[in-house]
This record gives structure tokens, sequence and C-alpha cells, in this order.
């Protein structure tokens, strides 16, 4: 057997044929981590402004809880560690911006856990996961813990108000007059940072500058949004759907995690399509869902499960790809 | 006996449905909400396992084989409409828990599957152990599932609270994505177990015991 390897070493060509790529730009995982952890800084700032310390210590306490996930995770599998590239730190920091800030400790735990096992690493860890996994863990605290995931219930010393909730049993009217510019600073009550609109608008366009996300998806999906809320702003009286449920298009995007979900969770790389066609449908059919979901759903926040609707469909979305050069389609 | 006890022991661990298999998800699914539904649901299998095979073992030669499958069913719907009436009859409150459940154990895979590979070709004897064994496993499966389930979603056992005062029940695990959170985590430890037991005893490792990523991802269906 040894033999039989030196004999092949030596015969071994100059020239290797080996697949691309060939070069590489000096781009790594963790370099893109630390472009969405200054994208997030804006957003982060801003909760702290408006929550002041318990917005800290959910942030603190979900990042930490995802990173020692993942350390004891391939630690128990005898995995190289990959703790240090700082995604588990980027899930955390995704996933603390869904909760509210008053939020009890065990729910982050809980949280932050599941994120980081139910969402990642059972799948293969990073870049294997079919569903983004903030929103995985957001999913299953919201379904079984309604209440302490309600952020009136979990503000109640706030004298911010959510429009959501409004919106959605008073109609947009009963929103303050010209309370547009109050939204847009993140004056709401929600999830921490993902309703901070105009720091998240920042930090979306700091990473589409940096190109760690495709301005296609962001963008198919305010579309989506736009239009299907225009769509029943304007006719919605006439298709027989109540107009105070209706608001105009710009308050979809002012207010709940619209912003955050275009930017921050639509776009997660593993779990959305990667060729343009299937860019384009993916956003738009999220940026729908969410119109669809606040109107007539039953959860006043639609994104985050428009969001995990449209990744589902990230895998069929895929097989739009384009014909490769001089190739032919096949039947 | 020494065979009669190596076809019933494999339903036990080697063979274990629904985990090592991999048929009836239905019920497993939608019916172990709680452990005392999964035990319910699973001796009713037992009684309609145990006896399909038995009879089905009886008239294995005088079945064309054209027409077995039928043959088979009707054997097994038989059973399942007198396990249904007896349900009513005694364990109502378990029947309407069960629901619509009780009636499709026609056709769940494990009884048409043992007739077919098993009953049709062996003696009674065998095919009564490899259907008690088999029925046995499942019940066990069934009310594990369900235990762990209720346990998480509900905290208590059987009915009974057991977790500590001021827990936050798990709602999720008693919802239908709890089902599939819990069978598919159950499928993943018994895989990890196999392996590992396979390389103490120094035999080849079964690479992707129980299929595919199923994600398409793994490179083999582009």
């Amino acid at each position: 057997m040894t033999q039989q390897n030196n004999t092949l070493a030596e015969i071994r060509p100059r020239f290797v044929v080996d697949t691309p790529p060939f070069m590489h730009r000096g781009c790594t995982v963790g370099g893109m981590m630390r472009d969405m952890l200054i994208a997030l800084a804006p957003a982060a700032a801003a909760a702290i402004w408006h929550y002041g310390l318990p917005a800290v210590r959910v942030m603190a306490l979900a990042a930490g809880v995802c990173v020692l996930t993942q350390a004891l995770w391939e630690k128990l599998l005898g995995r190289s560690s990959r703790v240090f590239d700082g995604s588990a730190l980027v899930t955390g920091l995704l996933l603390a911006f869904l909760l509210p800030a008053g939020a009890p400790w065990w729910l982050v735990a809980t949280g932050a856990a599941l994120t980081m096992l139910l969402g990642r690493e059972l799948f293969g860890g990073l870049g294997c996961n079919p569903l983004c996994p903030p929103l995985v863990g957001w999913a299953a605290l919201t379904v079984s813990w309604p209440v302490h995931m309600d952020p009136t219930a979990m503000n109640l010393g706030s004298s911010l108000i959510d429009p959501l909730i409004r919106m959605k049993y008073f109609g947009w009217t009963a929103l303050p007059e010209g309370s547009e510019l109050a939204l847009a600073l993140g004056g709401q009550l929600g999830g921490l940072g993902s309703t901070q609109v105009a720091a998240l608008l920042l930090g979306g366009l700091f990473l589409l500058a940096r190109k760690v996300v495709r301005w296609e998806i962001p963008a198919a999906f305010l579309a989506g949004v736009l239009a299907l809320g225009s769509l029943f702003w304007l006719f919605g009286e006439t298709m027989g759907v109540n107009p105070a449920n209706c608001p105009p298009p710009h308050l979809y995007l002012l207010t709940g995690s619209t912003l955050f979900a275009a930017f921050f969770l639509a776009t997660d790389h593993a779990s959305s399509p990667v060729a343009i066609a299937g860019m384009f449908g993916y956003g738009l059919l999220a940026g729908c869902m969410t119109v669809l979901i606040r109107i007539f759903g039953i959860y006043p926040d639609g994104a985050p499960f428009a969001v995990l609707l449209a990744a589902l469909t990230a895998p069929l979305l895929d097989l739009i790809r384009p014909q490769p050069f001089g190739g032919k389609r096949s039947q | 006996m020494a065979s009669m006890w190596k076809e019933f022991s494999k339903g036990l661990w080697a063979e274990i449905p629904p985990f090592r298999v991999v048929l009836g998800l239905c019920p497993t699914l939608a019916v172990t909400k709680n452990a005392e539904n999964g035990l319910g649901m699973g001796l009713a299998v037992i009684f309609v396992l145990v006896l399909s095979n038995a009879l089905i073992s009886l008239v294995r030669k005088l079945i064309p084989k054209k027409v077995r499958i039928v043959c088979f069913i009707a054997i097994a719907a038989t059973l399942v409409v007198a396990i249904e009436l007896l349900m009513q009859a005694y364990t109502y409150p378990l029947y309407q828990q069960l629901g619509i459940f009780v009636p499709l154990i026609v056709v769940n895979c494990i009884i048409l599957g043992r007739a077919e590979a098993f009953a049709a070709k062996n003696p009674v004897h065998l095919a009564i152990a490899d259907g008690l064994g088999m029925g046995l496993g499942f019940t066990l499966s069934l009310t594990f599932l369900g235990a762990l389930r209720e346990l998480l979603g509900t905290g208590a056992l059987f009915g009974r609270s057991v977790m500590w005062e001021g827990f936050k029940p798990f709602t999720i695990m008693v919802e239908a994505p709890g089902a599939f959170i819990a069978l598919g985590g159950l499928l993943a430890l018994m895989n990890c177990i196999s392996i590992v037991s396979a390389r103490r005893a120094g035999k080849e490792v079964p690479v992707n015991a129980g299929g595919g990523c199923g994600l398409g991802c793994c490179g083999t269906n582009q």
C-alpha cells in the first residue's frame, strides 16, 4: 500500500486539474460576520437608547448562549471549533432583535439554544440550514409562550405603543396623527431591535454597499410589500376587506419588523435561492405574505412568518436556474 | 422456541417500528400528544397485528397470489372494526381522543408490511411471535414519544403533573410541529446509537442510515 502511494506521488503531474475556485479574494466568514455586526450596530444602539439596560441584557444573553451552544455542540461531536468566526454571535444578535426587551431570561436562553441546535447545528452547521436560524428559534418561542413574547405585556412600564396591535384591532386611523417620524426612529413597541426602522435601513444599505447581501432579495421583498399593500389600500374596499385594516403602504415599512426581515432575515445566505430569478420570486412571495398575514392572519407582525414560508419554497425556486453557457435546455 | 424468541425480540430493538423501519408514521405523528394516547394506540395495533398475522399465516396457502393484498386488507379491516367496537364499548374516552386514527389502523403500513413480508411466508407460531414483538415495539415507541412530548409540552406524565413549580410548558411540543421535531430528534438519536455501537463492535459504520439529507444539497440529484 505504502509502495503504491509512493509511486503515485512520484508520477503526479506538474499541472493539476482541479475544481474552481482557483483564486481567493480574501473574503472570510469572519470578515462577513464583522460586516454584519457593523450593520447591526446602529439598530443595537437605538434599541439601547429606547429600552436601556434590559435591551443590553437580552442581546448579551442571546449572543452568549448561542456561542456557548455552538461550542458545546462541536465539542460533543468532536468537530473542529468554528466558534470564533462570529457567526453564532451574529445569529444570537439577530434573535435578540426579534425578542421584546423585557423577555425573561429563560425565554431568551431557550430561544438561543433552539436557534443554534434546531435551526443550524442539527442540519450540519453554518451554511446547511434550510431555514433562517433566528426565525426557527423565534417561531418556537412565539408558538410556545405567546404571552412572554408579547411586547406590550413584557414592557408594561413603557409609554410607547405597539402600532401593529393598534392597527389590527382599531384600524390604522387609530395611530396618532403624524407619528411617521417617531415610528421611523423606533418609537414603537415590538422586537427590541427589529423595530428600529431608520437604523436598520442604515445597516441594510451598508450591507448592500459591502455586497454582503445581494440587492435582489430586499428589493423584491419591499416591492412585494408596497405593491400588495397599495393594492389593498386602493381597492381593498371593493374587494370586500374592511378599509380600516388596509393601511397606506408606507405604514407596512414603518411598523414591525418588515425592514429587518427584508435586509437581515430574508437574505440569510443558506436558506435563500441562489439564482436571480429565484431571488426575485422569493422576495416577492415573502413581501406579499407579509401583507396578507398582517391583514388576514392572527399574528400582528407577518414578516417573520412570511420569510419562513418563503424559505420553504427556496429549494423549488432554485430549480429556476440559468442555462449553462453553450448548453441546451434539457427536456 | 429459540426461533420464536428471535422473531419476537427483533421487533423490540433491531427492527423496532416506527424508528427502524420508518413505517406507520401517520398515527405516530398524530396521536402521540400524550403518553396515554400513545399507549392506547399501541395496544390497539398489538391486537390487530397479532390476530391478522395469525389469521393470514393460517390461510396463507389458500390465498391466490394475485389477490393477496385484498385478502390481507379484508382481514385487517375485520379486526379493526372489532377493536373499534370494543373500544367504543369499554374505553370510550380514549376512543374519542384517538378519533379517526382507530379506523385508519387498516391502512397502517406496519400491518400490511408484516403480513406481506412475514406472515404470508411463515408458520403460525412464528407469525404470532413476530406480530407480538412488532406490536410491542410500536407500543413502546409511541408511549415513549407521547411521554416525551407530554412531559415537555405540558409538564405532565399520564396526566399527572411531574415538573417543578413554575415550569413553563414548552407548548410547541404538543402541537403538530412538535411531533416532527420529536420524531426527527429520536431518529437521529437512534442512528447515532447504532453508529457508535457499530464502531465499538468494529463493524463497518452505516453511512446515512436513514437515507439522504432530504434537501437535495448532497449533490446526488443535481
